[in-house]
């Protein structure tokens, strides 16, 4: 068991006390939102400057071979260019966000490299559970639904749902409110979303 | 209420994209099933990123035109992200549904052996084994070890063996020396990997080899 689990990320665990943005992660945060709301060149050339040798090296160390580090830095870049009004900041920082993106590439290379397989599984594996606010009609029908269906989840995850839909809390909000770090409320937030969205499905 | 859960160790690999598919998928279904799993994956991915972004062996680079020519590519509109189909699975007489790891894994070819059938989910990885196992009513595996370790990600039902019995959710990952076996009342569905066949512990392992062979 122990040699499928590469030396590397043993002391990760050791020093994770960084929670608040400190400068350099306000600065990404930023600059990503730049690209995000008006497709800004230059901030997208900054978050370039910053990642793109970092990402490199990363690669260098996966994969042992340089074109194949330039060819994660090219896609992780150009997905950060193309996806970037996908990033929400409320749900975390810009730079996690980046090396998530970097690290499903990553495994659908490595995937390639080693099984010849094209199966692009790092989405199913790393999904974004993402709730988006739908104008769908069908879901305006089942709306209606919905309060019941909210009645019937774990008071925890139905305080959160409630907060945030309808009472219009952000996830900090309620977080101060219920003295839990906002991680908290969002796997709430994404557990409830899977339940409701499972009994939706059931019913039509 | 899931008793059993993958460790730091574990989670952090799958975090790190360094796990195999096999225990990839299981890693992430659970994560799917627990909200203290979940959380702590996000906190591993941030550390994670941390380390990554802040490692010091930085080499100069010379990228060309790469950013000059990403930046000419369109931008993708915001659109709703479309949720792809639930995996489900038909077995048995029921629908099971999935987590989303799962989702590819749609047409399965299911072959049974009494009570216990079994679809393979991934074959590519050396010795190891991964499939779905379902567990028919009053189902057992009859007493067995293992030269390598075994996973079984219990997705639906429960079962019991020696150490106790499993929900929905739980992770239980058994190493070589452990034998067990599992005994399902009312049916259970589980994700199963391995690394070796499995070994039967009584005089008539001859005529459980079918079984052996259909499990790993
Ligand atoms: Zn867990």
């Amino acid at each position: 068991m122990i040699e499928l689990i590469a030396n590397s990320t043993d002391n990760i665990l050791n020093n994770h006390t960084i929670k608040l943005l400190d400068e350099e992660q306000q600065q990404i945060n930023d600059w990503l939102d730049l690209v995000a709301k008006q497709q800004d060149k230059r901030a997208f050339s900054q978050l370039f400057t910053f990642f793109a040798p970092r990402i490199r090296s990363h690669g260098l160390k996966k994969f042992r071979q340089e074109a194949q580090a330039m060819e994660l830095v090219q896609e992780t870049m150009m997905l950060v260019w193309r996806k970037a009004c996908q990033f929400n900041a409320d749900k975390g920082k810009a730079s996690t966000w980046i090396y998530t993106i970097m690290r499903n590439y990553s495994f659908d290379m490595l995937r390639k490299v080693q099984s010849n397989k094209e199966d692009l599984i790092s989405e199913d594996l790393w999904p974004m559970l993402d709730v988006e606010e739908d104008t769908d009609e069908q879901d305006h029908l089942q709306s209606r639904h919905l309060l019941s269906y909210i009645n019937t989840l774990p008071t925890l995850q139905k305080q959160v749902v409630e907060g945030i839909y309808i009472e219009d809390k952000t996830q900090q909000e309620l977080a101060d409110e219920l003295s839990v770090p906002v991680g908290t409320i969002k796997s709430r937030l994404r557990l409830a979303m899977i339940k409701l969205r499972d009994m939706m499905e059931d019913k039509s | 209420m899931i008793k059993f859960h993958p460790n730091k160790k574990m989670l952090t690999a799958f975090s790190a994209g360094e796990l195999p598919l096999s225990l990839s998928i299981a890693v992430s279904a659970h994560i799917e099933l627990c909200e203290e799993c979940a959380q702590q994956a996000q906190q591993v991915e941030e550390s994670l990123s941390h380390d990554t972004w802040h490692d010091e062996s930085l080499e100069n680079a010379d990228f060309g035109d790469m950013l000059q020519s990403i930046m000419t590519t369109s931008f993708e509109p915001l659109e709703t992200v479309v949720r792809a189909p639930h995996a489900r699975v038909h077995i048995a007489g029921r629908d099971y549904q999935l987590p989303t790891a799962f989702r590819q894994y749609q047409d399965l070819k299911w072959s049974g052996f009494g009570a216990i059938s079994r679809a393979r989910i991934v074959n590519d990885e050396k010795n190891v084994r991964a499939s779905l196992l379902h567990i028919g009513e009053g189902g057992r595996i009859p007493e067995h070890k293992h030269k390598g370790y075994e996973l079984t990600l219990l997705l639906d039902g429960s079962f019991t063996d020696e150490s106790g019995t499993y929900e929905k959710g739980d992770f239980i990952l058994l190493d070589g020396d452990k034998s067990h076996s599992p005994y399902t009342e009312k049916g259970c569905l589980c994700y199963a990997v391995q690394d070796a066949p499995l070994h039967f512990m009584s005089g008539v392992s001859k005529v459980l080899n079918p079984l052996g062979n259909l499990i790993y």
